[in-house]
Parts: C-alpha cells; sequence; structure tokens
C-alpha cells in the first residue's frame, strides 16, 4: 500500500479536534492540545456537542484568553443535539481533522485508565488518527518514553515512519520499536527435532528477522536526534506492547489501525480492542 | 489397589525404552533424510511390533510385548495418555488470532479442503464397504468416518515443512497454517458429533443431548472458559513457581475437561482438544510455556504413540493392496484439489494454490488418531487402518519435496 510521503513535521497533523464537554478535566485537554498545536503549527478545532447558549460560548472564551491560546488558529463547533460519538465524527469530516485528541476514564480507586463506550466507537470509526490521552494535565504531559509498534503488519510501515516523526516533534527521549515473532512456540516446538546447535541458530534467526524487518522500514526515514532501540519478543503483539509498556513506564505508545471490523472482530476481540480495554500509556492510533 | 510384580514392572520399564529408543533412532533417521519425525516414529513401530520383530525375532516380541497382560494394560494407559497430550498440544497450537487475521480465505480453504474428501471418502465407502472394510453394520457412520480421516490436516507436520522451506512467515504459508487450524477445529467437532450417532458410542446419554453438549462445551470453553483461564493464569504466573506450577496445572485441566467429555459420552481427545485451544489462546499463557509444552509432548509422548500403532496391527498381514490403494488415491487427490480449489476461490494464484494445495494434504498426526479409534470401535477394518497409515506416510513425505516445486512454478 503506497502512502503518501508528508515533507515535513509541520504538515503531519494540519488540524487537531479535542471534543469538549465542560467537564473537570476540560481545561488540562486543551492545555495538553495547545501544546500539539504549537509543536505541529497546526489549527485547533474544538468540537462541543450540545446546545450553544451564551453563557457556554462566554465561559469557553475565557477560558481560551486564560490559558493563552490563539484565537485566530483555533476554532469552535458547536454540534447540536446528536448521538456525541456520530456528532464528534461528522465534526472530523467535515474540518478534516488529522488529529483528534480525547481523554481516557479512569477506573474508579485503581490507578487503570481504559476508554468508555463513546471513545471506542469514535476510536473504531475516526476518520483521522486518535490520541488518548490516560490523565490529561494543567502542566502538559512529557512524552519521554516512546513505545512503536512495529510487528509485521501492513501499515506497520506508515506506523513506523509516522512514529518516528511524532516522537522527533515532542522531542523524546528514547524511542523503542517493539516486534513480537508470531507463534514463537510453535516455531520453536518444530524446531525441536533438530540438534542443539541448529535449535539456537533457528532462535537467533527469528530474533533477527524481526529486527531487519524494522531496520528495513527505517530506511530512508531522518531520525535526528532519536535515541531508538530495537526491542523483540515473543507473543500477541497487544499484550506484549501493553506489558513491555508498563514495565519501562512508556509514556506513548504508538499503534497503527488499518483493521475492518467485522462480526468476528466482536465475538473474538481483536489485539486492538484488547488494548483500549486496559490502556498501559497515552495512544496514538494512526489511521493510514 | 494391585499393583505390577517385580517382573511386570522390569517389562514396562523395557517396553517403554525399546519404543523411545527405537522412536529416535528412527527420527533421527527421517531427520537426516529431511523427513517429518512421525514418518520415522510409526517406522520404528512397524519394525518394532508383529509385523517386522514378531516376524524375524518371535521369541523376543513375545517376551517384550506379550509375556504380561497387565503390562500391557499399563501400558495401554502410557497410549491413552500420551494420545490425550498429542490432544492437548494440538489445541495449543490452534491461534484463533492466526485465523482471524487470515480472515474468510483460510475459512474458504480450510471448508472445501475438507468438503471434497468427506464427500468423495464417504460415497467411496458407503457404496463398497466390503471391498473397503468398512463396517457394514454401522455403514453411513463408518464412512463418514472415513470420509473425514483422509481430511485431516497435520498442523504440526506443516509447521516443519514450511519452516524447512522458509515459507512459513510468507501469506502463504500463514494461509496455510491457519487454514489446517480449521480444518483440526471443525475435524474435531464433526468427529464428536458423529462419535455420538455411531452404534457403538451410545453407552453415555443418547444423540441429540450428545451433540448438544459437545457444542455448549465447546462454546462454554471458548468464552467462559476462557475469561476464567485468563483469571487464573495471570495468579500462577505470579504466585506459583514457574514453569512447575503452570505446567503441572495446565495438565491437571487438561485431564479433567478430557474426562468431563469422556463422561458426557464424547471421547476424552475432545475435551483436551477444546480446553488445548483455550489455553492456547489466553495471552497469559508465555510462548515459552508453549515452547516446553510442546518440547516434552512432542519427544516424549508423541512418539510413544506413534510407535504404539505398530504394535497393535501386523501390516503384512492385513496388508492390502486394492484397499491401500484406493485409500491413498482418493485421500491425497480429493484432499489436494479440495484445497487448491479453495485457495483459487480466496483469490491466491496459480502455483500458490498448488502450495496450499500440497500443504493441506500433509499428515501423520490426527488422523491416524482418528482412524485408531475407528478401528477400535469396530467401525474401520484393520487393511483400511493400514491404509490411513500409508496415507499418512506417503504424503508426509511427499508433501515437502511437492511444496517446493509447486513454489517455483511461474504459473
Amino acid at each position: 500500500m503506497a502512502y503518501l510521503k508528508r515533507s515535513s513535521l509541520k504538515d503531519m497533523f494540519k488540524r487537531i479536534g479535542l471534543a469538549i464537554a465542560f467537564s473537570p478535566r476540560m481545561e488540562a485537554l486543551i492545555t495538553e492540545a495547545k501544546r500539539l498545536v504549537n509543536f505541529f503549527g497546526s489549527e485547533l478545532i474544538l468540537i462541543h456537542v450540545g446546545v450553544k447558549t451564551e453563557e457556554l460560548e462566554g465561559q469557553l472564551d475565557e477560558i481560551l484568553s486564560r490559558l493563552g491560546v490563539e484565537k485566530a488558529k483555533t476554532k469552535v463547533l458547536w454540534k447540536e443535539n446528536g448521538k456525541p460519538a456520530k456528532k464528534i465524527l461528522e465534526a472530523c469530516r467535515e474540518e478534516n481533522v488529522d488529529l483528534l485528541v480525547a481523554g481516557a476514564l479512569k477506573q474508579e480507586g485503581f490507578l487503570k485508565y481504559y476508554l468508555g463506550s463513546v471513545g471506542r466507537k469514535i476510536i473504531r470509526k475516526a476518520p483521522c488518527s486518535v490520541l488518548t490521552l490516560i490523565e490529561p494535565k494543567m502542566e502538559t504531559t512529557e512524552f519521554s518514553k516512546v513505545v512503536i509498534n512495529g510487528t509485521q503488519l501492513e501499515i506497520t510501515p506508515e506506523v513506523i515512519r509516522q512514529g518516528i516523526d511524532f516522537s522527533k516533534a515532542i522531542a523524546a527521549k528514547n524511542v523503542y520499536i517493539l516486534n513480537e515473532i508470531k507463534m514463537y512456540g510453535l516455531l520453536m516446538g518444530t524446531a525441536s527435532e533438530d540438534t542443539e546447535d541448529e535449535v539456537s541458530g533457528t532462535r537467533r534467526q527469528l530474533v533477527q528477522d524481526e529486527i531487519t524487518y524494522v531496520e528495513e522500514n527505517m530506511k530512508g526515514i531522518d531520525v535526528g536526534d532519536l535515541k531508538i532501540s530495537i526491542k523483540v519478543t515473543g507473543g500477541r503483539w497487544a499484550t506484549e506492547l501493553a506489558r513491555f509498556c508498563e514495565k519501562i513506564e512508556a509514556d506513548l505508545l504508538i499503534v497503527g489501525d488499518d483493521r475492518s471490523l467485522t462480526f468476528f472482530d466482536r465475538l473474538f476481540p481483536h489485539d486492538l480492542e484488547d488494548l483500549l480495554s486496559t490502556l498501559p500509556c497515552n495512544l496514538l492510533i494512526i489511521k493510514p | 489397589m494391585e499393583t505390577l510384580n517385580h517382573k511386570e514392572v522390569i517389562n514396562l520399564l523395557l517396553q517403554l525404552a525399546a519404543m523411545l529408543i527405537m522412536a529416535r533412532i528412527f527420527a533421527e533417521i527421517a531427520r537426516k533424510l529431511k523427513q517429518p519425525a512421525v514418518v520415522g516414529e510409526i517406522i520404528a513401530g512397524i519394525i518394532l511390533g508383529p509385523t517386522i520383530l514378531g516376524y524375524v525375532m518371535p521369541e523376543l516380541h513375545e517376551d517384550l510385548f506379550q509375556s504380561h497382560e497387565m503390562t500391557n494394560i499399563a501400558l495401554d494407559g502410557f497410549v491413552q495418555i500420551s494420545v490425550v497430550l498429542l490432544l492437548f498440544i494440538a489445541g495449543i497450537e490452534v491461534e484463533l488470532q492466526v485465523v482471524w487475521s487470515q480472515g474468510k480465505n483460510a475459512l474458504k480453504i480450510a471448508l472445501t479442503s475438507m468438503a471434497l474428501p468427506i464427500i468423495a471418502g464417504f460415497v467411496v465407502a458407503y457404496a463398497f464397504p466390503e471391498f473397503l472394510g468398512v463396517n457394514i453394520n454401522d455403514r453411513a457412520v463408518a464412512s463418514t468416518f472415513f470420509g473425514l480421516a483422509i481430511s485431516i490436516t497435520a498442523l504440526a507436520v506443516v509447521a516443519r515443512v514450511l519452516m524447512d522451506l522458509d515459507l512459513f512467515k510468507t501469506k502463504t504459508g500463514l494461509l496455510i497454517i491457519a487454514s489446517a487450524m480449521v480444518v483440526d477445529v471443525v475435524g474435531w467437532i464433526i468427529f464428536s458429533v458423529i462419535l455420538s450417532l455411531s452404534e457403538s458410542g451410545q453407552e453415555g446419554i443418547g444423540v441429540w443431548p450428545t451433540i448438544g453438549l459437545t457444542l455448549f462445551f465447546t462454546v462454554f470453553m471458548l468464552t467462559l472458559g476462557k475469561a476464567l483461564i485468563n483469571r487464573v493464569l495471570p495468579w500462577t504466573n505470579k504466585n506459583l513457581a514457574w514453569p512447575g506450577g503452570l505446567l503441572s496445572l495446565s495438565l491437571a485441566i487438561c485431564f479433567l475437561a478430557a474426562s468431563f467429555t469422556e463422561f458426557i459420552g464424547i471421547h476424552a481427545i475432545f475435551g483436551a482438544f477444546i480446553i488445548g485451544v483455550a489455553l492456547g489462546d489466553s495471552e497469559h499463557l508465555t510462548e515459552k510455556a508453549k515452547e516446553i509444552l510442546h518440547q516434552f509432548i512432542n519427544n516424549i509422548f508423541a512418539p510413544i504413540f506413534f510407535l504404539s500403532i505398530g504394535l497393535k496391527v501386523n501390516f503384512i498381514e492385513a496388508f492390502d493392496l486394492g484397499v491401500v490403494g484406493v485409500v491413498v488415491i482418493v485421500g491425497f487427490l480429493t484432499k489436494y484439489f479440495g484445497a487448491y480449489l479453495g485457495g483459487r476461490m480466496a483469490g491466491v494464484k496459480r502455483n500458490k494454490a498448488m502450495v496450499v494445495g500440497f500443504g493441506l494434504s500433509t499428515r501423520g498426526s490426527m488422523d491416524i488418531i482418528l482412524g485408531l479409534i475407528a478401528l477400535e470401535s469396530g467401525l474401520v477394518s484393520e487393511s483400511l487402518f493400514i491404509g490411513l497409515v500409508i496415507l499418512a506416510l506417503l504424503s508426509s513425505i511427499i508433501s515437502g519435496p511437492l511444496m517446493g516445486w509447486a513454489e517455483k512454478l511461474k504459473i
């Protein structure tokens, strides 16, 4: 699949969307979005689903002024009543939003985050990339450790490219590209018919194949000053990514989404769905 | 509790040692000849059994395998456990995620590759039951059994061949693997249903309740059972010895599930297979754990089972060239063309569809277990069973080279 090459970071996300609901976390979310807008030189599209009143308009105006949001590059969309997910997606399409920012929900009493049904619906159907923040902060979140999904999927070359671009833009300190050997148990179990040397040769080869795959996909990408390490594990990618993110206490996980949701995906949760039900850290989902 | 006496214990240990040593020697020879280990293990059984050893050195054969009845019962226990564990590992090999990632294409290939041999096998066996040796009193069930036995793909064998040809991770390779997984699941469900329809299988609770329970057990294990496993496994991984805790507990639940399905009138191995699928699909069963399970089942229990086949049947006395010829030709051609057609229907290129066809034709695992159950329940004759074993041997041997050849074709 051929993807368009974007010329510079400034063009990566021309329009960043943010759905607002006058919740206690709204200001933190706006601050976070403002930071991204500054990084990418984008326009900010604020989407509110609900009736527009003078009071709310005034309130929002005051918040934007107080948080120092550049009003010339900000557009507020008031979507009158309707299903929130549907209206937000409609706004994203109308305004050609490239990146939608959303906040995750926190499990009562635990340090666990997940996406609500509206959030999931948005992620499934969004025409653009979606950044889910688990804990939006007023002082803005640092993305110091970034993990990129390097597992062999059709969309992966694009995920690696955009992931590296994003990491450069947000000045990440460490970037890990994680790759999984699929069906490692079956492969190594089958290899146990060989001699010890052959078995370790097979094991090395399996790891090397994954590293080569990532290296091939990094060819021609300007990584700037980023410190990138390639890690290889075995197993299912979503689970391994979640485990790795928890282990290194990652700040951001970048994955791709090019699936078309079928009946089976709902019956037997897809890898991405697993990730959405327990978010290990902030999550950027890249759509082609 | 009755126990084995001194002589019987010695006999049992010698039997197991002889079996493992012979299986190893012939598996190594097979390996040198670039053949699957299972080919060597089956041949080792034919040599150690009545066919060769019983003919050449009848006294030694009798001393080793026919002198103590109690020992043979104990050995049969070992073989039964080996079959249950083989099915358990076959279940663990099935990764539903891989199947879903291949989507409808794997389903198309799997179903056409099964439909053709089942229909053809049924028609041939139903039309000529006496010639082929299917039980005339249970004609429909026995014929379906025959069709099903020739419709199975050996996932472990094809995985090995694909690795050797360096095709495992290619699109075609993954498609073959995913299709073989579907064949396994569908095959075992059909198997347990038709077994309950058979005259000899009606010791349990009746046909319809058995069918209902089979489906209920499958759906339950893959949904609620899996959810339960997903809760228990993280706890065992964290708090119990590793891999000790995981190994003993996973085997324990395998035996529990197997005894449950045996109890409700389906065969024990079905429970072992389904619990294997549920366990293998859990993200908490690490790949390392799978590797360990594979190694000790594939290298200890699998050889005991595959070798034991040769101990049960005299391959010369009951050999019937006509039957073997029909089984091999019908089995190989229908499976190949079924999978080839499925591949073409799924939009696979001609030479790749041929690779898929030859790949799914590999046998030498579940088909033999199926055949043995049919033999032991009196559904098929020894000659027909020998035909199935020879089909497994031949298709395992020729599939690899044929896949390599088709892969290079420019069509």
